[in-house]
């Protein structure tokens, strides 16, 4: 567990700066150096006044499980709003008119986010997840003659995860 | 994912699934990971295609099509299972589509008028969707702080 400082809280009392034992905390960047940050160590968590301090953990637990019924009917509500991205993005693209265009673009973007919650709830929270790992892998598999598929990326995610 | 799910999803599903698992690592501070499910979102990107003979009145059959069944079947499912996760997940993306429908509903009225001297904002949290000049101090579906509210620029065509 490692420190990391949310920049837009900090109020600049550099508290951290005199608590940390190895001068982590004090960086060109205004985030904490990791390589330099003590596992587990906290003072500058507990020592900072505008709470601008957090623990990033290592590991995470297993995710809850999901019913099959929830899981199926979110997966059913991402389909359909990916559908509504697909065509609000076709609308917008067949259109020249500005105002059109900003409205669909609008609509778009919403719905790419409501489909991306849908897959959180649906099981799809966690990275490191069994779910996301055998999904990846069979990624792997399906794209396996494919040139284009990017799996080089996707091999080292499932190296680092 | 089940293997019978997985070859029916769209590339814009899968461009959805993998900005969710990105989002997931910014949040975990896994930049390279982060970077590597962003190329992996790009590809899909790559493979979307865009619909032809598609019409507005569609979209909004699909959307209004959520709101009389897709959420009330979902929300069911997670009441049974006290899925309470799921059930925020059904109450904001409820809310945001009744906004979606009523946005779309007040175009068809107003026409370009509806933007023609502001803006429209999106909710990056929760996808809300608001017309004005500033976007509300705290998101009113998510309660978001408003820096997490974004304005959808007008392009030149």
């Amino acid at each position: 567990m490692h420190a990391a400082r949310t920049i837009s809280l900090c109020t600049k009392d550099c508290v951290c700066l005199f608590v940390c034992p190895t001068g982590a905390t004090d960086t060109e960047n205004g985030q904490i150096d990791f390589t330099k940050c003590l596992d587990g160590c906290r003072l500058c968590v507990d020592a900072c006044p505008s709470h601008a301090i957090y623990l990033v953990p290592a590991t995470y637990p297993v995710p809850q499980e999901k019913s099959e019924a929830v899981r199926k009917s979110l997966l059913a509500l991402a389909n359909s709003k990916a559908d509504q991205e697909r065509l609000a993005r076709s609308l917008a693209e067949a259109s020249d008119d500005p105002v059109f265009r900003q409205l669909m673009d609008a609509v778009a973007t919403s719905n790419h986010i409501l489909a991306e919650d849908c897959y959180r709830e649906a099981g799809y929270i966690l990275p490191q997840s069994e779910v996301v790992r055998s999904w990846l892998r069979s990624l792997l598999s399906e794209h396996e003659k494919d040139e284009d598929f990017p799996s080089d990326a996707v091999t080292t995610l499932l190296e680092k995860l | 994912m089940e293997e019978d799910d997985m070859r029916q999803l769209s590339a814009e599903e899968l461009g959805a699934l993998c900005s969710n698992l990105q989002k997931a690592c910014t949040k975990q501070l896994r930049s390279e990971e982060a970077a590597l499910f962003a190329v992996l979102a790009s590809y899909y990107d790559k493979q979307r295609t865009t619909k032809a003979d598609c019409d507005y009145n569609a979209l909004l059959d699909a959307i209004n099509k959520d709101l009389s069944e897709g959420f009330k079947d979902a929300s069911k499912a997670a009441e049974d299972a006290n899925d309470r996760g799921a059930k925020r997940a059904l109450v904001w993306g409820e809310k945001a589509s009744k906004l979606l429908q009523a946005l779309m509903m007040r175009y068809e009225k107003q026409g370009s008028a509806l933007l023609e001297n502001t803006n429209v904002w999106v909710c990056e949290i929760c996808g809300f969707v608001y017309v004005g000049d500033t976007p509300p101090s705290v998101c009113p579906i998510c309660k978001v702080p408003s820096f997490k509210i974004h304005p959808i620029q007008k392009e030149a065509v």
